[in-house]
């Protein structure tokens, strides 16, 4: 019997000719991630496990996002703990302040995922590294100071759900909107809870790997253990230059089996919307048209990539935003940060009234540059609206693609980058 | 044999509404994060100690429990530190699931739980056979029994015993 990718990968990792869905088995992880606010207590735990040195220090990734810059004395404090421990353990690589970016575009940017391989990272949206090919999974802190200590993590094999796409992109249209149908469409949290997802067909082979990593990154949203692209050609020259270490072609066998596959062509898919509160509240956007907001974000390891911020450019060139919107436009990385500024994206973006903020998680989590206050209506191309999410749990917000933000925040309302004059 | 009283949630109670976002950042630990643990689940639980000074036992919930994709362990550890020695659900979010089978605190799936109990319901549990006796009404419920790793784990007391102990044996981890 045919074995899919992730169960492929789950077997090479663990030693084994083969594995079944249910069956535990402990893997090799090829990298380690944790950053700022748990970073502390997961090297805490590894110490308290007789261990002193961790399994592989060029292995260990430490990244500060969630806090930096630090908006207040308690993170600034927290953030310099957190600099000493990773100093301590004299990890090769820590992408701190200055050379920061968002955990998961770290991962993937920098190479420290590859094809085959599992890797595994504190935060919940680590789905993203499926983009490459990896089984990417998030874990507690324990899993974490575990794999610090042994280089290894125990995992449940899951049963496999394909999601075939066909058809052709439509313009304006982006993983995004893909991501929040498929939402719409299983439910958050639903059916897909602890299933491994694969997606291939020619909708996916003719997609960026920006785009995979939008896709992969909020199948953790769909309540799934990983979602997953087999590597291909672009996966191959992303690859390049960015990869450490070796890495080999990997695919699902033609006979692999699926408890389930469904079938999405996107000639049929629009840019589509999340209504606030709810992720799977997902309408296509004819639904939401004229409905007004006041913030708008753009930026989170769902949408804040150089592809991300390339349609916000060219939808928004020459153009002012409305006068009733706040919009603010936070890179994914340093690295996007740099090839956003030198493609003019920024300087097109600035001059339409936008702020751009340093790389982090930004107020995607509440915590920071520019969270909700009571009444504000944000339309985001984030990747969670539940009540509370990005500040006051009197806020409402929206969540849609960059296409749709940069559309919306020039008209001051929802508005269909399709029917958009650019 | 466990014994006590349970409290029925709702589907769909949050990971983030069981600890809220104002203790994410603080140090994992059952005596702190038991506080304030579910206080964004209900209003009652919102004050300190409000739920921890009920003395459940039990958690009885239906679909997704602990979701919403937050991997925190401070929810474990904040069940773990009011009291709760089991926690039955028709299903539960994998984050904490993962997390609750690292601390050894067992989240136990059973097919229509959410049906026959009510809050303050006197239940008993049999991790052996798996058998949920709700001593109040009188009806029992089938759970899955645990698998051997698992078990293992929650007998050392959690994952982080499980491996300092292989650690310290030097024998592999498999
Ligand atoms: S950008 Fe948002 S979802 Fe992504 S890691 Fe940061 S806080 Fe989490």
């Amino acid at each position: 019997m045919g074995m899919t990718i992730t169960e492929k990968i789950m077997a090479n990792q663990s030693g084994r000719s083969s594995v079944k869905p249910g069956e535990l088995v402990w893997v090799d992880v090829q990298s380690v991630m944790t950053m700022d606010y748990l970073g502390k207590t997961c090297f805490e735990k590894f110490k308290s496990l007789g261990k002193t040195e961790v399994f592989d220090k060029d292995r260990v990734i430490c990244v500060s996002d969630h806090l930096v810059p630090p908006p207040n004395q308690k993170f600034a404090t927290m953030l310099n703990e957190w600099r000493e421990v990773v100093k301590e353990h004299d990890i090769t690589h820590f992408y701190d302040l200055g050379r920061q970016g968002i955990a998961h575009q770290i991962m993937v940017e920098q190479g420290h995922v590859l094809p085959g391989t599992v890797s595994i990272g504190t935060d919940s949206h680590a789905n993203t590294y499926g983009a490459a090919g990896a089984i990417g999974n998030a874990v507690g802190v324990t899993d974490a100071a575990v794999a610090m200590a042994t280089g290894k993590a125990w995992f449940r094999v899951p049963s496999a759900v394909k999601f075939h796409i066909t058809g052709e992109w439509q313009p304006f249209v982006m993983a995004k909107d893909l991501s929040l149908h498929i939402m719409g469409m299983m439910h958050w949290n639903g059916h897909l809870i602890y299933k491994t997802l694969e997606f291939d067909g020619p909708g996916i082979t003719s997609l960026s790997m920006a785009g995979r990593m939008t896709l992969c990154n909020m199948t953790v949203d769909l309540g799934a253990k990983n979602g997953i692209v087999a590597p291909d050609e672009t996966t191959k020259a992303y690859l390049e230059g960015r990869a450490k270490g070796d890495w080999e072609m990997i695919a699902s066998d033609e006979d692999a089996v699926y408890e389930q596959s469904y079938e999405i062509n996107l000639s049929n898919l629009g840019p589509t919307i999340a209504l606030p509160d709810k992720l799977d509240d997902t309408v296509p956007i004819e639904k939401a048209i004229g409905k007004k907001f006041n913030k708008a974000f753009v930026g989170t390891c769902t949408n804040g990539r150089l592809e991300d911020l390339e349609i916000l450019a060219r939808i928004m060139k020459g153009k002012q935003i409305h006068r009733d919107v706040n919009m603010i436009v936070v890179p994914a990385s340093q690295t996007v940060y740099l090839d956003a500024l030198r493609a003019g994206y920024l300087e097109t973006l600035i001059m339409a009234g936008a702020a751009i903020d340093t790389p982090s998680c930004a107020a995607c989590a509440g915590i920071h540059t520019g969270v909700a206050g009571d009444g504000d209506i944000v339309l985001s191309a984030g990747n969670r609206n539940m009540k509370g999410r990005m500040g006051s749990k009197n806020a409402q917000i929206y969540l849609t693609s960059p296409a749709v933000v940069a559309a919306s925040a020039i008209r001051g309302e929802i508005t269909d980058p399709r029917t958009f004059d650019i | 044999m466990i014994k006590g009283k349970c409290w029925v949630a709702d589907d769909y109670v949050m990971a983030y509404n069981i600890i809220i976002q104002e203790y994410w950042t603080t140090a994992i630990d059952k005596e702190d994060n038991s506080r304030w643990v579910m206080a964004g689940v209900h209003e009652d639980f919102n004050s300190e100690n409000a739920f921890k000074d009920r003395g459940y036992t039990f958690i009885v919930a239906g679909h997704n429990f602990a979701g919403g994709g937050k991997s925190i362990e401070h929810v474990i550890a904040g069940l773990m530190g009011a009291g709760i020695k089991t926690v039955f659900a028709t299903s539960f979010a994998r984050l904490q699931f993962r997390n609750a089978i690292n601390y050894g605190l067992p989240f136990v799936t059973s097919k229509d739980i959410d049906k026959d109990c009510s809050t303050g319901d006197e239940l008993e549990y049999n991790p052996q056979t798996g058998e949920i006796k709700n001593l109040t009404t009188g009806k029992s419920f089938d759970s899955l029994p645990a698998a051997p790793f698992v078990a293992k784990v929650g007998q050392a007391g959690g994952l982080m015993n499980y491996v300092r102990d292989k650690i310290a044996k030097g024998e592999a981890i498999t």
